[in-house]
């Protein structure tokens, strides 16, 4: 692969909130899960569980006690941290479980891209109504979803804080200026 | 006798966006206040609107809120605008009501 084929992905991907009613293969989504469980975990913990939801009638459901949850997606992933993978990894453990969340949660909504399928990543839910309706253990905790479908439309890319603002070399002051 | 299921029905939905959405206000950045509460505006309109009591007034007001409620992702201006825009927009409905 070409490295502007990556960038081309990574900058195509968008947060899709208005959804076609359109099925997603199974083999799709094992695709899409697959890139989750590749994204790097400090010390290997894997710290993840996902709960992969299809049913309609449950992301009816879950939509409910979700106010960030736009459009009618055809299936959600409910990413979870396991206390008892993070607690492992001592005091830093639990910070380290959501970075390591967030990297899964980014390949997932890559590869969803690369298969023409909207994502949106969704903090906005309510976790003790997940875990209820879901009857998730104690010991995960929901701390994002990511839905997918098919896209209405792809929306406008919003404007990025450029390289020269956000990136510093050789320490702070000196901006990059690629 | 009620026949649908409780999750389907639409007064349901809006009491349960009402209450998980208060909850979520709580940790959530102040913006999305008012970004719950247009939301909420938008769910009210199209509720009325099933039941007859929408007029073409009240439906732009809900076109409105669904076409531009996002901007509060990419620029907060722009979104205060839109809740001053509906705020003179419902004004004239009140204002014009006998």
């Amino acid at each position: 692969m070409e490295p502007e084929e990556l960038l081309n992905i990574i900058k195509g991907r968008r947060s899709v909130r208005s959804f076609l009613e359109k099925k997603i293969p199974d083999e799709h989504l094992k695709l899409i899960m697959e890139a989750g469980i590749w994204a790097p975990s400090g010390s290997n913990i894997q710290p993840w569980q996902f709960v992969l939801v299809r049913e309609p009638e449950l992301i009816r459901k879950i939509k409910l006690v979700s106010p960030g949850l736009f459009g009618n997606p055809d299936a959600l992933v409910v990413a979870c941290v396991d206390r008892n993978r993070y607690e492992r990894a001592g005091k830093l453990g639990y910070t380290l479980s959501l970075m390591d969340v967030s990297m899964a949660a980014q390949n997932m909504m890559l590869m969803a891209y690369s298969l023409g399928i909207g994502s949106c990543p969704i903090a906005s839910f309510s976790k003790l109504a997940l875990k209820e309706i879901l009857g998730l253990p104690d010991n995960f905790e929901p701390v994002l979803m990511i839905s997918l479908g098919y896209p209405e439309k792809w929306p406008s890319p919003p404007e990025r804080r450029p390289l020269s603002e956000v990136v510093y070399v050789d320490g702070y002051g000196k901006h990059y200026r690629g | 006798m009620v026949t649908e299921s409780i999750i389907e029905d639409e007064h349901f939905k809006l009491l349960t966006f009402l209450i998980v959405s208060a909850r979520g206000c709580v940790e959530e950045p102040p913006i999305y206040g008012p970004l719950r509460l247009i939301d909420a505006a938008e769910k009210l309109i199209a509720l009325m609107d099933k039941m007859g009591k929408a007029d073409e007034s009240l439906r732009e007001i809900m076109k409105t809120i669904h076409e531009r409620k996002f901007s509060v992702m990419k620029d907060e201006a722009e979104f205060i605008k839109l809740l001053d825009e509906l705020v003179l927009k419902i004004s004239r409905i009140i204002k014009e009501a006998r």
